[in-house]
Order: structure tokens, then C-alpha cells, then sequence
């Protein structure tokens, strides 16, 4: 085919010939193919020219495909379904109409692999010489099959584009131009260097390590002001042990940090090694239309009015950020960092209406707050703990902060827990003691019921004040519930509650929504098994982190889970987010109400196919905490 | 069968000395002790303007060769045979229009690439009786003799199954659409002589795989 095109251009043609299949009847054929993933990619003269190469076969239920297998080729199910196990029969995958595999090439790449027939089928064949001929030719194609499905919706999840520069890694503005000196140096030494390089700030290093840094404001305040010696020594007048943050934060996290604390410069270290530094004016060359602003003005509003105005522009500001190519966990990470700054600002202003606390305490976020993964329209799920020295007296300051606190929020869209989650009610807002024993006696006496209702609050985080009090409450969870298992098996009953929407044959099983249309809910389907089994698992192995990502990391150093393992079930979450949220953006765009409600048909196919894979993913995992902590219980 | 089909030759052998016919005679029979993957098939369809073999005519036929058990749809073929007299009603029926056929092929010729393709195979056909009616008259004008080749129906053989099962057969179960559907065959869409053709073939495929079961199934158990 390409050669009669290449000849067409040399003679001057202008239209290239149209691709013609040798028996034109056969276009069935080549239809179907065109719409099976990946021969969906190739151009129509790539595919015609295999179609002839097709040999038609058809199988019995029970017939095995494995490295024995004479004919070698990819084999695309036509109708019926097959089955694909490892050699520790655990399955790998059930493949239906329109998709494919290659038992040679899934031999060479997990072992020993077994193809069986589960519902009669017939297979289109193309031979190897065909079939490695087109992964020569195509890139696409090629690359759809270099790896199994795992590798592939990795890279759905990983490689979007990256345009909004606040999401950048710090390291990519970073000054890498490094002053260092010793602290036994000359300040009058250190200032001169600093003149002569034209930088405002020196790292003091000691035997290799940072011990502090020295800033234009050090010297003016520590130094100058105080009419030193020029030959004090640099140690005496550095700030020692300088907060520092990792290379691959965002400059979003970054930006965040140093408005906070008030810092102007921020030593960037990559593997406990200092790398860089950054200053309030890399970051203001970095800024554009970002969030860091929007939290920034919500900290300067003095009524809820004035915060509700700006939350109001947040749904059009999430569809911005989806656009430029925001990835699903860094819009949940700004979304929450949003939900943060609101909570904190209507804390202030009760403060400042009410008088300062008479004891100290902590207002916590459980659920997907906690977990820094909230996106729009969530509600909210807070509580307080209260120093245990409060006494009767000071309870009315907390219960009045608490339902101006949470009567804002609602204001604000996020609107009352449905099931009175909230530090406004009582039972939410109590002693670390009480809560502590509140508990051990979750965790002594569970009841699947119980454990499905409490299963939040052990997702919980610090947002404004005594955050030790947080911790300690944690810390008391922690302890209780890994040794528990009893506690962890109901745990695992409601993780197991349910399952991914893939019937026989991977086919979506779909529910009916309020309006009686066919939908699949990402949130309750996808994300919450994913969140609860890991929940789980970190409970288990007593990690402290709250953020699933986070968590599945931990798991994985901790080798409570095998890092291909902890990485798919990531990706699962960060695909599911991400469909989740450009679907939001879709409504927000067409002013509809914002719904975790999908129908897979609405989607691509290459995105079908890796939710798809999503739901396989979350299936064995269900199918490993169904072992690990089910087991015998059926 | 082969035997029957020997016997039967010997009748035309002088008459079609020298001819494609005679060619395609030469290659020897199938033994029908050969297990059916061994076999050679060629499966056919035809589309003709009326099922009546006295008034209608031959307007295409589609076939492709099933091979150690698999469709080899390098093989496909599908030729418009010329239209003697008007097309008439069935042009709906088929979506083949006169000037179409204006453009095919004369019968003979078309014969000529069916003996090709058919020289040392089994045919198949669904319903074999019609499409061989039409084949054999077009042989007959050209060689005066039928086409004589092993020949295997699939509507024969599926109605014999039902008829062992001791199942009431029902106006319409025979029909290539429902055979299919007893197999768990994707539908198609038919009216085309060579999808036809491939939808036949691939019920030879799912009808010898279910009776073979990882035995021998042998050619003999289908002619």
C-alpha cells in the first residue's frame, strides 16, 4: 500500500489513493478491526493491508492457548471470552469481543501464561510475521503492546502533559548556583562573598552538611544591628537548622510554605542532599493565574460573604486548571489546600468574635479533607478535641465556634455532613480522652455496621490549632486498631463491600441513577474501595500517613506491599480521579450540576478500555485484602 | 461417496476432455477417513435472481478456503457473474443493480475461477442443493456435464443433529442466522455471496469443533 502512494506522489498526484482492501466484501472485517483497540490507531492502508493476513478460528470452551501452542500470532476474541491465568492459576485477565493477546509475547513477559477458552469463541489470527511487521511500522501499536495493561494505564496516569506552572516541580526554578561558607568564616568574609556573587543568602556547611543559612536579614538584624565584630564567626549570627523542602514539591506547596512561615529563601534538598535554593522572587517569575492567590485571599476576607464570593469562581477555576493539564491529585491537593484556608479563616474570624480559647484543642478533618483528595461539591467532616484540663465552663466558647465554623462552611458549598459529622455536634466535639476511649471501644466492639459508620474518622488531620492533641488522638488509633484483628477483619467486610462494576467478561455493570439512566458512580464503584482498602492496610501495619497516595508508599517501603502493587493501585485512583473530575468539568462547562455519575459509553474507547483496567486493578486488590484479613470468614 | 462420485464421472469423461473441468477432476479425492482439519474445504455461496433454477440466474458467487481448521481470508474471493436477462425484482433483495452486472463477468469464466479455486477441495455450502442447482446448470452449458465434487451441507448437518437430539425443528431453525446463534456466532450482515460464504464457513468451524471435542472428526461423518 504505501509503495502505490509513493509512486502516486512521484508522478505528481495530487489526492493520495484512497486505501482499497484486495476483496473490497470483506470490509466487515476490516469494521471490526478498526474498532478494536489498538488497530483503532493505524491508518486505514496499514490495516487493509493485513486484513487477507487474518486466518479465522473458532474454539471450544476449554480449549488452552499456551507456549506449546503452534500457531504464533495475536489472537483477537471476535466473539466469546477467554480467560488469561498465571502459572499460580491467578487471573490475569478475561478479555471479551474486540480485545487481544499474544501468548507468546505474555510468556516472555510474566512466565508462564495460560489462555483459556471460558465461553465458545471464535479469534481472528494474525500471523507473527504480520503482526511484527505492523509493530515495526507503528509506533502506537507497538507501544500498546510492549507491556501488559498495568504498564498501560501507568502511563494513562503519568504522562499527561504538564503545562501549569504552579504544578511544576520546585526544582525547575531553583537557583542551583550555590554560596557556601563554614561557620567558623569571617561574617565581614561571608557578606563580601555575598557582594561579589550578587546573591542575598550563604549556606553554612559543616563536614557536608547544612547547618544553617545566612540571609541579607541575618546580617541586618543578628549583625549589623547589634554593631558585631566584622570577624564574628558565621555560626554565631546563621540561621541554624533551616526548614528546607524537597525538590519534587510543587511550587505550589512551595509558594504556600514560605507565605506562610514568611520565609524569603528555602534550601531545596534530593535525597537528604542540598540542591538549590529558592526566593520569594523565583517563585513570583514562576506565578500565574494560580490557586496560591485565590488561598491567599480567602486569609484576607473578614466575613463569610466575602469568603463565599471567591469560593464561587472555584468550579470555573478548576476547569482552567483541568485545561492547562492539571493532574487529578494536584487539583484534589489545591481543592483541599482550598477547604483548608476557608475552615482556618472562619475559625479566625469566631476567634476574634469570641475571645481567645480558654483551653487548648485542635478542629480536625476526617475523610477525604484528611486526605488532602477532596474535589468539588464535597461536604464537610470535621470535629474538635479539646484539651483534657477543660473545664464545664469553657464548653459554650467551643460549641458557639463550632456552629459558626460549620454554619459558614455550609454557606460557603460545603455544605452539612448528611450524617451529622461535624464538630457543631456534640458527640464530635469532646475531649482527647473521650475521644480516645470513644476508640478503643469502636475497635474492642466492632459490628460491620459500626465499622462502616467510623471508618472515617481514621482518616483524620490537623487544620488549625494544637495539632499534638491530632496526634495523639491518632497515635491511640493506631495502636488500638493493628492489633486488632477482629476490628480490621470488619475493616476489611466493609472494603469488600463493593465490588468494581465489571461483570463476566469485563463487561461495566451499570446502576440507575435518580433519573432512571444507566450510570456508573465513580466515587462509590472506584475511589472509596480504593481509599478503604488502604486505609486498611496503613491501619494494619500502624502507618501514619493519611494521604492514600502517601500511604500506599509508605506500605510499599515498608514492604507491607509489593511496590508494583502499591503503584497500580495509585494509578487506579489517580485514572478514576482524573475521569472523575474532567467529567466534573464537563458539567460545570455545560452548567449542569456537578455528579460523580458516568456512563462508560460516553467515553473514549482508549479511556473505556483503562477504567476498564482500573476496575481489574481494584478487583485484585479486593481479592488480596479478602486473604489477608478474611481469611476463614468467608 | 467418493466411490458414488467416481462412478458418476465416468459418465462425463469423454464429454469433458480437454476442459477446466476435466482439469479440476484430475486432483485426487479427499479420503474421507481424513481427519477434518487434514481436509481442504472450499466454502461457497452464490446469490441468484430467483430460487427457482428454471427461471432465475446466477448474479455472484463468493467463496474462501478453510484449512487445518482455520479461514485463510487470503483466499476470499466474490465474482459478479454478467446478467443475461434484467435483474427484476430481487435486486432489492441482493442490492446488486443491473448495471453492476452489466460490468461482471460472463458465467463460464466465473466457472472457470470456481474450478480453480475448488480443484482438490470439499465443497461446502449451506443449503448445498440451490447453490449446485444453479453451478451445475451454468457447468452443464459450458461442459455438459454437472461439477461432480464431494460436497458438504451444512444445513444437512445441522438438521441431522436436531434430528438426534429428538428436538422439534421449527420454520426458520435451519436458517444460517439461527444456526449460528446455536453456536454463539457473532450476527453478520448477510446478502453479500462472499460474507455468505464466510458466515458458512465459519459454522463448518464451530459445527466440526463441537463434534470433534479432542477427537478425530472425519470428513466421512460430514459428507
Amino acid at each position: 500500500m504505501s509503495e502505490q502512494s509513493d509512486a502516486s506522489t512521484a508522478t505528481g498526484i495530487q489526492e493520495p489513493a484512497v486505501p482499497q482492501l484486495a476483496v473490497p466484501e470483506l470490509v466487515p472485517v476490516a469494521e471490526f478491526l478498526e474498532q478494536s483497540l489498538p488497530f483503532n490507531q493505524l491508518g486505514k492502508a496499514e490495516l487493509y493491508a493485513v486484513v487477507d493476513k487474518i486466518r479465522v478460528q473458532y474454539h471450544c470452551r476449554g480449549e488452552l492457548f499456551n507456549r506449546e501452542t503452534p500457531e504464533k500470532g495475536l489472537r483477537i476474541v471476535r466473539s466469546g471470552a477467554v480467560e488469561i491465568r498465571d502459572s499460580d492459576n491467578k487471573l490475569l485477565d478475561r478479555l471479551g469481543e474486540g480485545e487481544s493477546f499474544h501468548i507468546g509475547g505474555l510468556n516472555a513477559e510474566q512466565g508462564e501464561v495460560q489462555a483459556t477458552v471460558i465461553e465458545d469463541a471464535l479469534l481472528y489470527l494474525l500471523p507473527d510475521e504480520a503482526y511484527q511487521g505492523l509493530r515495526e511500522r507503528d509506533r502506537n501499536f507497538d507501544r500498546y503492546f510492549t507491556s501488559q495493561r498495568s504498564r498501560r494505564l501507568r502511563r494513562a496516569a503519568r504522562y499527561q502533559p504538564e503545562p501549569n506552572t504552579m504544578m511544576q516541580e520546585v526544582r525547575t526554578v531553583m537557583s542551583t548556583d550555590l554560596l557556601t561558607v563554614k561557620p567558623t568564616d569571617t561574617v565581614q568574609h561571608a557578606a563580601q562573598v555575598m557582594a561579589a556573587r550578587r546573591v542575598s543568602s550563604a549556606f553554612v556547611v559543616e563536614e557536608g552538611r547544612l547547618a544553617g543559612i545566612m540571609t541579607d536579614r541575618d546580617l541586618r538584624v543578628r549583625f549589623v544591628a547589634l554593631a558585631l565584630p566584622p570577624a564574628t564567626p558565621v555560626g554565631d549570627i546563621m540561621t541554624p537548622n533551616p526548614e528546607t523542602i524537597d525538590a519534587s514539591q510543587s511550587i505550589f506547596a512551595t509558594t504556600l510554605l514560605m507565605t506562610r512561615r514568611g520565609y524569603h529563601h528555602l534550601p531545596v534538598m534530593l535525597d537528604g542532599e542540598l540542591k538549590g535554593i529558592v526566593t520569594t522572587s523565583d517563585l513570583i517569575l514562576a506565578k500565574q493565574d494560580d490557586p496560591v492567590y485565590l488561598v491567599q485571599h480567602i486569609s484576607r476576607q473578614h466575613d463569610v460573604e466575602g469568603i463565599k464570593g471567591l469560593v464561587a469562581g472555584m468550579p470555573n477555576l478548576m476547569v482552567q486548571w483541568v485545561n492547562a493539564g492539571m493532574r487529578a491529585e494536584q487539583v484534589s491537593q489545591i481543592l483541599t489546600a482550598i477547604s483548608d484556608a476557608v475552615t482556618v479563616r472562619l475559625i479566625q474570624i469566631a476567634e476574634q468574635r469570641l475571645g481567645p480559647a480558654p483551653v487548648s484543642w485542635c478542629w480536625v478533618g476526617f475523610g477525604s479533607q484528611a486526605r488532602a483528595e477532596q474535589l468539588l461539591g464535597a461536604d464537610q467532616d470535621n470535629g474538635i478535641i479539646i484539651d483534657n484540663g477543660v473545664q464545664p465552663e469553657h464548653l459554650p466558647w467551643f460549641q458557639s465556634l463550632a456552629e459558626m465554623v460549620c454554619d459558614g462552611l455550609n454557606a460557603c458549598g460545603y455544605v452539612y455532613c448528611p450524617g451529622e459529622i461535624m464538630a457543631k455536634t456534640e458527640e464530635w466535639r469532646q475531649t482527647l480522652s473521650a475521644w480516645q476511649q470513644k476508640v478503643r471501644r469502636w475497635v474492642t466492639t466492632p459490628t460491620p455496621d459500626a465499622a462502616m459508620r467510623v471508618s472515617i474518622f481514621f482518616d483524620l488531620r490537623s487544620i488549625h490549632g494544637t495539632s499534638s492533641l491530632c496526634q495523639q488522638l491518632q497515635q491511640t488509633m493506631l495502636e488500638t486498631s493493628s492489633s486488632n484483628s477482629i476490628f480490621l477483619a470488619a475493616l476489611a467486610a466493609n472494603a469488600l463491600d463493593t465490588r468494581p462494576p465489571l461483570g463476566i467478561f469485563r463487561r461495566f455493570v451499570l446502576d440507575r441513577d435518580g433519573e432512571q439512566r444507566d450510570v456508573l458512580d465513580l466515587k462509590k464503584r472506584g475511589v472509596l474501595p480504593i481509599t478503604e482498602m488502604v486505609r486498611l492496610r496503613a491501619l494494619a501495619n500502624r502507618i501514619s500517613a493519611v494521604n492514600t497516595h502517601e500511604r500506599l508508599r509508605a506500605l510499599a517501603q515498608g514492604k507491607h506491599m509489593t511496590i508494583v502493587d502499591s503503584r497500580n493501585l495509585v494509578d487506579a485512583l489517580h485514572f478514576i480521579q482524573h475521569q472523575r473530575i474532567k467529567h466534573q468539568c464537563g458539567q460545570i462547562v455545560r452548567g449542569e450540576k456537578v455528579t460523580n455519575h458516568i456512563n462508560p459509553k460516553d467515553l473514549p474507547k482508549m479511556a473505556k478500555e483503562q477504567l476498564r483496567d482500573a476496575f481489574t486493578i481494584i478487583d485484585d486488590a479486593q481479592s488480596a485484602v479478602r486473604q489477608t484479613f478474611r481469611a476463614g470468614m468467608g | 461417496m467418493m466411490w458414488k462420485l467416481r462412478l458418476r464421472r465416468l459418465l462425463f469423461k469423454k464429454r469433458v476432455e480437454g476442459t477446466a473441468l476435466q482439469q479440476c477432476w484430475q486432483a485426487p479425492l479427499p479420503a474421507t477417513g481424513a481427519d477434518w482439519r487434514q481436509v481442504s474445504f472450499l466454502v461457497v455461496d452464490a446469490e441468484m435472481s430467483s430460487l427457482d433454477v428454471n427461471e432465475g440466474e446466477l448474479l455472484s458467487v463468493g467463496w474462501v478456503v478453510v484449512e487445518r481448521g482455520a479461514i485463510v481470508l487470503e483466499s476470499a474471493r466474490h465474482h459478479l457473474v454478467r446478467a443475461e436477462n434484467s435483474v427484476g425484482q430481487s435486486a432489492a433483495i441482493h442490492s446488486l443493480r443491473d448495471c453492476e452486472l452489466t460490468d461482471a463477468e460472463p458465467g463460464e469464466q466465473v466457472l472457470q475461477y470456481f474450478l480453480e479455486a475448488a480443484t482438490g477441495r470439499v465443497l461446502v455450502f449451506h443449503n448445498a442443493a440451490l447453490d449446485m442447482a444453479f453451478l451445475n446448470r451454468v457447468s452443464r452449458q459450458a461442459f455438459n456435464a454437472p461439477v461432480l465434487l464431494p460436497v458438504v451441507d451444512t444445513l444437512l448437518q445441522e438438521e441431522a443433529l436436531l434430528r438426534r437430539r429428538e428436538q422439534v425443528i421449527k420454520p426458520g431453525d435451519l436458517r444460517l442466522h439461527a444456526c449460528r446463534e446455536r453456536y454463539g456466532l457473532p450476527p453478520y450482515q448477510g446478502h453479500n455471496a462472499l460474507l455468505d460464504a464466510l458466515a458458512t464457513a465459519e459454522l463448518l468451524l464451530a459445527l466440526a469443533c463441537h463434534r470433534s471435542r479432542g477427537k478425530h472428526f472425519l470428513l466421512g461423518q460430514l459428507l
